[in-house]
């Protein structure tokens, strides 16, 4: 950047020109020789910015003790000053000298700024250069990312009716093409997949098997109690007392 | 397929003598069945004669004398296999009705047959049924059988229903 390299900050104040001791670099180079005239001029600078310094401690120290009692003594000399100042504005021309200054500060300003913002933008390129976006990207753990946004929120803020409001269904449905659907499907086939479930033969056995058998069993029931009725009937007229001695036998029925 | 029976006073009296009233239901439709059986063979020796001997169709006119041997000859096939096969024909059946000795087993066939021919000879011997205090007909009475109340269906391997036996 400049011959000074590391030893140079950018200012932000007077003082801050002025080294650190961590902040020095030896002269000598690392093949042990001394570079004379380096020396002298590096030595010459130390020399004044030490003395810059101390001499800003020591007014700042003379403002800080002295300076209440030193306004008041110099009074009377600003004033005489000011009326100096005075005299010799007016025939000095001083208020030219200081638009001039004035000017002239404000184009070093407005030059620091654009070599401040051309610098800016080239170190700003320079390091987009060097870094891999890729890289940069794949470094980053999306999943965290993912999991710090509630998409519960972000799905109450969507309003869904206002979105199918805006479908135009009819319009959808009128593109569709239902003959090619169902010419898709394979009608028969399912009707005798689903017939074959049904079983509907079974059904039609059972129910009727169902009906038979009830019926059966009502006429044969029928029977049991007109034969009741009828030997009761004899009894009667035999004048027999007691039931009559049908069974069971001893072994039930085979066939 | 053994199929609950789902009238309580019918489960009661599995097993017992059946009376006089289903007996005749069961007979007469035996009849009907003889009946349909000897007009299948008249239909059939009528086809047979109509194939051998040509046009005209006519069913075969029996002397009555061979006309009543052979609908008891059928009658007696007919019932005598029935009853010494599964102890049921189909008036049987459909009353609910099975023929076995009074000791419960299947009729021999011999048994069956003379049972069927002594039916076919006297019917009237069902009559006393009326009369007997174990609903048995003179043919039962003779033969040692007895018509019980069965409606179930039970091949000869598999256990028989448990009998409930009410207090006499």
């Amino acid at each position: 950047m400049s011959r000074w390299g590391e030893e140079v900050t950018v200012p932000d104040s007077g003082r801050s020109l002025v080294p650190r001791p961590s902040e020095r670099t030896p002269v000598r180079p690392p093949d042990g020789r001394v570079d004379v005239p380096r020396l002298l001029a590096a030595a010459a600078f130390g020399l004044a910015v030490e003395a810059q310094r101390r001499s800003l401690d020591a007014a700042a120290v003379v403002v800080t003790r002295v300076g209440s009692p030193l306004r008041i003594l110099a009074g009377p000399a600003v004033a005489l000053a000011q009326g100096s100042v005075a005299v010799a504005r007016h025939h000095l021309d001083l208020d030219r000298w200081a638009a001039r200054g004035l000017a002239e500060q404000q184009r070093a300003r407005e030059a620091a700024t654009r070599a401040i913002r051309g610098v800016i933008a080239a170190v700003a390129a320079a390091v987009l250069d060097q870094v891999d976006l890729d890289q940069v990207v794949a470094r980053v753990d999306l999943d965290q990312v993912v999991d710090r946004v509630d998409l519960d929120a972000v799905a109450q803020r969507i309003d869904l009716d206002a979105i199918v409001n805006r479908i135009d269904l009819d319009a959808i449905v009128a593109r569709v093409d239902i003959n090619a659907i169902l010419a898709r499907v394979d009608i028969p086939a399912l009707t005798e997949e689903v017939i074959d479930e049904v079983d509907l033969g079974e059904i039609i056995r059972e129910s009727s098997s169902t009906m038979a058998s009830e019926t059966v069993d009502a006429l044969r029931v029928q029977g049991m109690r007109v034969d009741g009725l009828v030997s009761r009937i004899v009894d009667r007229i035999l004048l027999r007392e007691g039931q009559r001695q049908t069974g069971p036998l001893d072994r039930p029925p085979r066939p | 397929m053994t199929r609950d029976i789902r009238y309580v006073e019918a489960r009661a009296l599995q097993g017992h003598r059946a009376g006089f009233a289903s007996r005749v239901v069961a007979d007469l439709v035996d009849l009907g069945v003889v009946w349909l059986l000897g007009l299948s063979a008249l239909v059939a020796a009528g086809v047979i004669g109509y194939l051998v001997t040509g046009p005209p169709f006519r069913l075969p006119v029996l002397p009555n004398w061979l006309d009543g041997s052979a609908v008891a000859a059928i009658a007696v096939g007919y019932l005598g296999l029935s009853w010494a096969a599964t102890g049921r024909s189909v008036g049987k059946q459909i009353a609910g009705l099975r023929v076995v000795e009074v000791a419960g087993r299947r009729l021999s066939l011999w048994r069956s047959l003379t049972r069927a021919l002594l039916y076919v000879l006297f019917p009237a011997g069902l009559l006393w049924v009326l009369a007997s205090r174990r609903n048995a007909s003179l043919q039962d009475l003779i033969l040692r059988t007895a018509v019980v109340y069965d409606w179930a269906y039970h091949p000869a391997d598999e256990a028989q229903p448990p009998v409930t036996r009410p207090s006499r």
